[in-house]
């Protein structure tokens, strides 16, 4: 048994939802939440706002900015710049 | 008590101010042998210091074989950077216009961009930046310059950390339960830098070293700025899911025992 404990595990839970923990940290905190309600729903609550945000943020680009985007690299070359 | 997590950042915070003046490292541009193009890559600051550092040559393709290329994978990021651009500038019509010039830009450098490298994250340099030194300028926030100075209380909402834990779940199911527009709304009500940063991490998946890069900021930075941009979101969410009635998402104060 190796829990890391609650402290570590909520100042690290950002980095952990981000994939930014090194690997030993990360099977820290994972076997830490496994065991720690508190901390399962502090991590739920984060995680949950990732993917409330994915979700939220799906617009399309409307097709009239698309035409005139692809219309200028007809009038402009990569290697000068567009002309406005 | 989450609000340990507050008082210990693994960053220096405050230390670290990011400078603000990211001409500094433009320092060890390298003097191109192709010097027509000098001029363009002064002007697109996003783009050169990362490459040049890097050892970016001039791509020797013919220009229509760079406009299919860029046809074929900058084009494809539209959508992603429109979604993007709707979350800095916060309307359709700047957003439009945020793409379309960040587009240009990158089209016009498109033969400095090193094929194999990350070129999702050379387009959201691109348009960050122009939208830092362009759109951020016109509607300039006296308050954005400061915002990393300020302390953690003067941010606010952040009572739905001190919930306690039988409520944590409850939390989770009432923000799960809030519209799109209460999500977007929310992430459109805290500070630029921050929404920059936890736009960049938590709906493009940019990894912190990443988003520094983009932001032109040290990582500790960043880190400071992203948890105290969720800090300051979570709480927003709790407030909407509140006003919608999700009991879950009841404030700190002390709920009456039933």
């Amino acid at each position: 048994m190796t829990d890391c404990g609650c402290d570590k595990a909520k100042a690290e839970l950002e980095e952990y939802l981000h994939r930014e923990l090194s690997d030993e940290d990360f099977r820290d905190v994972t076997e830490h939440l496994e065991n720690c309600d508190d901390c399962t729903g502090e991590h739920l609550v984060g995680f949950t706002m990732i993917v409330k945000m994915q979700k939220a943020c799906q617009e399309k680009a409307p097709d009239e900015l698309r035409s005139k985007i692809l219309y200028s690299l007809s009038n402009a070359g990569p290697s000068a710049p567009a002309a406005e | 008590m989450t609000t340990s997590v507050l008082e210990r950042p693994r960053t220096q915070w405050p230390l670290d101010r990011p400078e603000l003046d990211s001409s500094a490292m433009d320092d060890d541009k390298l003097t191109e042998p192709d010097q027509d193009h000098s001029e363009i890559e002064a002007e697109f600051d996003a783009i050169d210091s990362e490459d040049i550092r890097r050892g970016a040559k001039r791509s020797a393709l013919p220009p229509a074989e760079l406009r299919r290329l860029f046809e074929e994978q900058a084009i494809p990021f539209m959508d992603q950077l429109y979604a993007a651009a709707m979350r800095m500038t916060r309307n359709p019509a700047d957003a439009g216009d945020l793409v379309q010039e960040s587009y240009a830009k990158a089209y016009a450098a498109f033969a400095q961009f090193q094929q194999g490298t990350n070129l999702k994250a050379w387009l959201y340099r691109i348009l960050t930046n122009t939208f830092i030194n362009g759109y951020r300028k016109n509607q300039r926030n006296p308050y954005q310059n400061t915002i990393d100075d300020l302390e953690d209380w003067q941010l606010g909402s952040a009572e739905s950390l001190t919930q306690g834990r039988s409520t944590r779940s409850a939390e989770a199911e009432a923000i799960d339960h809030l519209p799109d527009s209460d999500v977007k709304e929310a992430l459109q009500s805290i500070p630029e830098d921050f929404r920059l940063a936890v736009y960049l991490a938590d709906v493009e998946g940019f990894a912190y070293q990443e988003i520094a890069d983009i932001m032109k900021t040290p990582v500790g930075t960043v880190m400071s700025r992203l948890h105290r941009g969720r800090r300051l979101l979570r709480g927003l969410l709790a407030d909407y899911a509140r006003e919608r009635g999700f009991a879950a998402a009841e404030p700190a104060s002390p709920r009456s025992t039933t």
